[in-house]
């Protein structure tokens, strides 16, 4: 019970030091293809950890719990994808 | 999902451990809500994707407009809606060890979380106001707009729904063995905490 609360505890102040992280650097640094990553892997990491600590799916039945998951890789991978081949999406969404 | 539907809803919460643990296999909350959840997260997905494809049409505007906004306000709605999903999971440990007192407390901290979440929106949107920044401003701003006001419609709903399951403890509906319906309110917080885990660094922080 008592373990239960404090890895609670320390899961809450981890997403938050991550968000203070990456805000800082990301605020600091030059723009440019090594951020959109760093951002995009916390962007993973951070929905994965309130998917399987907070939203307790980690326990879960396994089509929930995929699902949920695969919304973390997914968009973060888009995040990089759409940063490294801007032009090709355009050609593509060009009506 | 063919396993969902052959799940009978009455035992859902049955046989809930004592430890603050949720039951292994479960479906967290009930079906209803995974089918609003998944509608919610796809909706966010539609989002983002416009977004991509805005930036692609559009990068001078969107390298530019994010450097316009109030980051601060971003960041502190970011630390905000964490900790409001970290309220929650503590409201959910409580009531399976049967502390209705504690899970009530959490909830009303979550709520706070929620108020001050509005009242930071609000002073970013006066702000940006003052700096001259509205909807028609450019696509940047006009997909900014169309997200973020969109996300903070459902903190306003969601809100309202952990003071319903407020009410609803205090009117002694939950307990350690049955709380299906705090759960599936919790779940449903956590998918608003999480579509904002991708929206804030989309729009505040990448350029």
């Amino acid at each position: 019970m008592k373990r239960l609360y404090q890895s609670l505890d320390v899961l809450w102040l981890l997403l938050m030091g991550m968000t203070l992280g990456t805000t800082a650097v990301a605020e600091n640094a030059h723009p440019g293809l090594w951020m959109t990553v760093v951002v995009a892997v916390v962007v993973g990491i951070k929905g994965r950890l309130v998917v399987d600590h907070f939203m307790e799916l980690r326990t879960a039945r396994a089509p929930i719990r995929h699902l949920m998951n695969a919304y973390f890789y997914v968009f973060p991978t888009l995040i990089v994808l759409a940063s490294l081949y801007p032009e090709r999406l355009k050609e593509w969404t060009t009506l | 999902m063919p396993q969902l539907a052959s799940q009978p809803s009455a035992d859902l919460s049955a046989a809930v451990p004592r430890d603050g643990l949720p039951r292994p296999g479960r479906i967290p909350g009930n079906q209803a809500i995974w089918v609003g959840i998944f509608s919610e997260m796809s909706e966010f997905g539609i989002m983002f994707l416009a977004f991509f494809i805005a930036k692609a049409h559009y990068p001078v505007l969107f390298l530019e407009g994010p450097t316009r906004l109030n980051t601060t306000a971003g960041l502190v709605n970011t630390l905000v809606l964490l900790s409001s999903s970290y309220f929650v999971a503590k409201a959910m440990v409580a009531i399976r060890q049967e502390r209705r007192r504690d899970c009530v407390r959490w909830l009303w901290a979550a709520i706070g979380a929620a108020v001050a979440y509005l009242v930071v929106k609000y002073i970013e949107y006066e702000w940006n106001s003052a700096h001259g920044i509205s909807i028609d401003t450019n696509s940047f701003f006009a997909v900014y707009y169309y997200m973020t006001f969109n996300h903070l419609l459902h903190v306003g709903w969601g809100g309202g729904a952990i003071l319903w399951a407020i009410m609803r403890l205090k009117m002694g509906a939950y307990s350690a063995d049955d709380h299906e319906g705090l759960e599936a309110v919790a779940v449903y917080w956590h998918m608003i905490d999480l579509a904002w885990i991708v929206m804030f660094p989309l729009v505040y922080v990448l350029r």
